[in-house]
């Protein structure tokens, strides 16, 4: 109360958006996060709403997104007695957060949140708590907030060690199938035109994990696709024949490296990543680099010698075709039965032109915008992707489109071309409904994001996994849904259904032409599979392609 | 092969950084054989001595997720051969026969121990050392009943 109580006295100054659920407000700092690498902050109270933050924050955590959480505790002579709405905040998160902290005295404040800034947003970015009790948010003090930050514990590495960027340019300099493998960290560091320069100068062929997908344009003739279990098929069955690896800013996730003992079986591996924990962690290394990418990759770029692997990048071309007259045509221009989940990326991107802004939920549809949206500027892809979140998607595109609004202090945003910038939530008929509330925030804050329903009426990426692994025994995953355009028109937002391919154009630009917000629910193929596909436990090179 | 490990960790003295280490190996699913802190010369530090039975490879990624926490300062992870090890122990046992009390103040005082306390009913062996001779000490008391045994984990100083 009293923060809210002093928040009216800041509403010119500072932006605050009322969500209807923590976690709608969790996620939305976490597009926030996402776009501008500035720290995303949401307010919660003590008990339940601190505690229906935890799915936001533990998301933030796996995927290293600034976010600042302030929640309300009890007062201070109450905490520990089971006061009501108390819940042991800093206990539950303490997991889930890079850092936390209870403040029970109003002078710690300005050091506190210094820190908290601080800590979220540098290193390995990360969510951070705050928990502050009633009594020290009641309490007067004398403001000053400190400068700089200085914490003798905390001091990531951010320059590589010279020698180690000797030995990596070495090992590239001679490699005859280089390979570089680039995630959230370029993107983090912004570090895409430095490894673009680096790509080009060694002739190297480039994938992106889920979270580097638009690091390169995607039309980039060095960019070979998306890595992981529904990647691109010459990206994943290729590493394996690769003879150096440069892994930069990923962490070798299980989706990308699928069975462990067969992965990347000829290749010198060079790891560079801002956390000493991720290296050697899942997949031991011939040279760890601890640094920030962008420094690492500067470095490499002064001893890289120019190079060119016409054989190699051909064998990935090669791998292509055969993706594309396998899976691809069908998936994005098929002629007839219901319009499909990739056509209708597909399609969307041809009116965007890959300037837009792509929020993806969890689920096939997320793996269909991940394949088929192609992207011209970097940071124009945003999902949940270690903790897989349903429901991330809308509030996350909220964050993100308040980010070019707003930027924050010292961004210049690049003026109106960056306002208008679109940003689309992809989401699933399952996925929208976990957080389906946050479309009365949209609506009260007139807030132009357009979401896309990809409706196949079906948990589709469960169902995948019935039918192939379990003999089609759908358990569950059936769902009667909602009239979506009733529900959005409800909550006053524009809305349309469609469901014939000669309808989709217009609708799609019927509603990146509206100005407010826009939900637009495209009943797709019911029973339709993501392939290419590495199953659970298998091995990169045993990608199936039906 | 799963070894005795000692990882020492040092980190700013506040509340919750125990917290998150007893976390982290629960999430690893290693067991803390023993465990001390204490605050160390240089005020404000506390010291953490983590005894673990583990894999190296293990160990090092634990080491590594350690220094996660924004409030560790330096983790050392060591074999017993690079430590001076020192643990004490404490064996309560009834003893209200003189002479059986007089046996065990031989086999105490053989065994570098002293007699920590002493009453009517009972004697308190206090006994500092390895973890080997805490255990010998304690296999030869047996038989005289132990009615208390408490040994404070290992602490180290480096060679």
């Amino acid at each position: 109360m009293p923060v809210y109580d002093a928040l009216y006295d800041y509403m010119d100054r500072i932006i605050h958006v009322l969500v209807r659920h923590e976690q709608g407000a969790a996620h939305a700092a976490e597009g926030y996060g996402r776009i501008t690498g500035e720290p995303g902050v949401c307010l919660a109270t003590s008990g339940p709403g601190a505690t229906n933050l935890v799915t936001g924050i533990a998301d933030a955590m796996m995927d290293s997104v600034p976010i600042v959480c302030i929640t309300g505790q009890v007062a201070s002579h109450l905490v520990g007695s089971d006061a009501f709405q108390e819940a042991d905040v800093m206990g539950i998160t303490a997991p889930i957060t890079k850092w936390n902290y209870q403040i029970t005295d109003a002078n710690e404040i300005p050091e506190v949140f210094s820190k908290a800034f601080h800590i979220a947003k540098t290193g390995r970015p990360g969510p951070v708590l705050i928990d502050i009790t009633k009594d020290a948010q009641f309490a007067t003090f004398d403001f000053s907030y400190p400068k700089e930050v200085k914490m003798e514990s905390y001091q990531p590495t951010t320059h590589p060690h010279p020698k180690q960027i000797e030995l990596a340019a070495e090992l590239l300099n001679k490699a005859e199938r280089p390979y570089i493998l680039a995630g959230h960290g370029v993107i983090i560091a912004k570090a895409e035109k430095d490894l673009i320069r680096l790509a080009e100068k060694g002739g190297i062929p480039v994938a992106q994990t889920l979270h580097g997908v638009s690091i390169f344009p995607t039309a980039h003739p060095l960019h070979v696709g998306f890595l992981g279990m529904h990647g691109n098929y010459g990206p994943n069955i290729l590493s394996n024949k690769a003879d150096v690896v440069l892994a930069v800013g990923m962490r070798f996730d299980d989706r990308v490296t699928g069975r462990l003992k067969d992965y990347l079986p000829d290749a010198k591996i060079i790891h560079i990543d801002i956390d000493p924990a991720e290296l050697n962690k899942n997949v031991q290394v011939e040279i760890p680099i601890v640094a920030d990418a962008k420094n690492a990759i500067q470095a490499l770029n002064k001893e890289i010698k120019k190079r060119s692997h016409s054989a190699w990048i051909k064998e990935f071309q090669k791998c292509y075709q055969l993706e594309e007259k396998k899976v691809i045509q069908n998936e994005c221009d098929p002629k007839k039965g219901k319009i499909k989940m990739g056509e209708a990326i597909y399609k969307l991107n041809e009116l965007t032109k890959g300037e837009a802004i792509i929020v993806a939920d969890v689920g096939q549809h997320q793996m269909m915008a991940a394949r088929y949206a192609k992207f011209v500027k970097p940071n124009s892809f945003i999902t949940s992707g270690g903790m897989g979140t349903m429901g991330f998607a809308l509030p996350a595109a909220m964050g993100a489109k308040y980010a070019l609004l707003h930027p924050p202090n010292g961004q210049v945003s690049d003026g109106k071309a960056s306002l208008d910038r679109e940003v689309i939530c992809i989401t699933g008929d399952g996925g929208v409904q976990m957080n389906i509330q946050e479309l009365a925030t949209l609506a009260q804050e007139n807030l132009p994001v357009k979401i896309v329903i990809l409706n196949n009426d079906f948990l589709g990426m469960v169902r995948q996994w019935q039918e192939l692994f379990f003999k089609k025994r759908y358990s569950m995953t059936k769902i009667k849904n909602p009239d979506f355009v009733t529900v959005a028109k409800g909550f006053y937002l524009q809305a349309e259904k469609v469901e014939k391919r000669e309808e989709l154009m217009g609708a799609l630009k019927r509603m990146l032409k509206s100005k407010g917000p826009y939900l637009l629910d495209i009943k797709v193929e019911k029973e339709q599979n993501v392939f290419p596909m590495i199953a659970t436990g298998a091995s990169v090179d045993e990608v199936r392609l039906e | 092969m799963k070894q005795i490990y000692t990882i020492t960790a040092f980190a700013e003295n506040r509340p919750g950084v125990l917290y998150r280490i007893a976390d982290l190996f629960l999430r690893r699913k290693v067991n803390i054989e023993s465990l001390t802190v204490s605050e160390i010369e240089h005020t404000g530090q506390s010291r953490f001595t983590i005894l673990v039975h583990a894999e190296p490879l293990l160990v090092e990624k634990l080491v590594k997720q350690l220094y996660r926490i924004i409030e560790i300062t330096k983790v050392i992870d060591s074999l017993d051969q690079s430590l001076i090890i020192k643990e004490i122990a404490l064996i309560k046992i009834t003893a209200k026969n003189l002479e059986r009390r007089r046996e065990i103040e031989q086999l105490v005082h053989l065994a570098n121990g002293k007699i920590a306390a002493v009453n009517q009913s009972y004697l308190v062996v206090e006994k500092t050392g390895t973890e080997e001779e805490i255990d010998s000490l304690h296999e030869l008391l047996k038989p005289f009943g132990i009615k208390e045994f408490v040994r404070s984990g290992r602490i180290v100083v480096f060679k």
